[in-house]
């Protein structure tokens, strides 16, 4: 007599797209990567032309070089600084006297400057930059 | 099946190609800071790079033309939308950088410093 065998067929799945699948997931993930979104800081900046002369006098200064930096002429270091900066900008009583006038030397790196801006505006001051060429120069008679 | 694929790279194409102002090729390295938040989208991306040449939007630009050019391409956009991203090497000198920021202000674009966060 003949046993009828139960069918138990080993069916593999079809493997033909994986290939496409894999390059279409490597794609997806390079995308990814490479879109990741920037960090950075916002910072606003008023044109210097707005401010007149005398404002321009009663405002914090602060002198950039390419280590150092001076508040109003007075070299500070830059372990004192927020401190110092901050009491300024305190005793100011309006926000439009909070503005502090950036100045750089031509040798000034954007690390320096980006460190002590950001110690500014933490201390609740508004930059504004004034650059060399700006300056006003004294001629002797 | 494959209909799925080839909409799918579509996609990806056009999300690349939407990225108009790449400017990965640009050699620079980023100033480093404490507190950040996101940048946000912008259409305009400017580059100083570590030969502190100036890139607007991945193409290189002198700085003449520079304040122009950025006006040009934020048009008439409001408020909150007028951002312009700022990428500066980390060495370069106020010489290079401070005109460019200059030039963003005179613009009439929102600047934002792209940085990256400092290691405690």
């Amino acid at each position: 007599m003949k046993t009828r065998r139960a069918s138990k067929l080993l069916i593999e799945p079809p493997t033909s797209a994986t290939g496409d699948i894999a390059f279409n997931l490597i794609v997806f993930f390079l995308v990814c990567a490479s879109v990741q979104p920037d960090t950075g800081r916002k910072q606003t900046i008023p044109r210097s032309e707005k401010q007149d002369q005398q404002a321009k006098a009663e405002n914090i200064e602060v002198l950039l070089t390419r280590g150092a930096v001076a508040i109003n002429g007075n070299p500070v270091s830059i372990v004192k600084f927020p401190t110092q900066i901050k009491t300024m900008i305190d005793a100011k009583a309006r926000q439009q006297d909070k503005v502090v006038v950036v100045k750089s030397k031509p040798d000034a790196t954007y690390q320096h400057w980006i460190t002590v801006t950001s110690i500014i505006e933490e201390a609740g001051g508004t930059i504004t930059i004034q650059r060399e060429e700006e300056r006003a120069v004294v001629l002797p008679d | 099946m494959a209909m799925g694929d080839i909409a799918f790279n579509l996609l990806i194409f056009f999300v690349i190609l939407a990225r108009a102002q790449d400017d990965s090729h640009v050699n620079w390295q980023p100033a480093k800071t404490k507190i950040l938040e996101s940048a946000g989208h912008s259409k305009v991306s400017i580059v100083i790079d570590s030969k502190n040449a100036v890139h607007l939007n991945g193409k290189p630009i002198g700085l003449a033309q520079l304040s122009p050019a950025v006006e040009e391409i934020l048009g008439t956009a409001p408020a909150g939308e007028r951002g312009v991203l700022l990428k500066v090497h980390k060495d370069s000198t106020a010489l290079h950088f401070e005109p460019v920021i200059e030039a963003i202000s005179e613009a009439g674009g929102d600047l934002v410093h792209i940085l990256e966060k400092e290691s405690p």
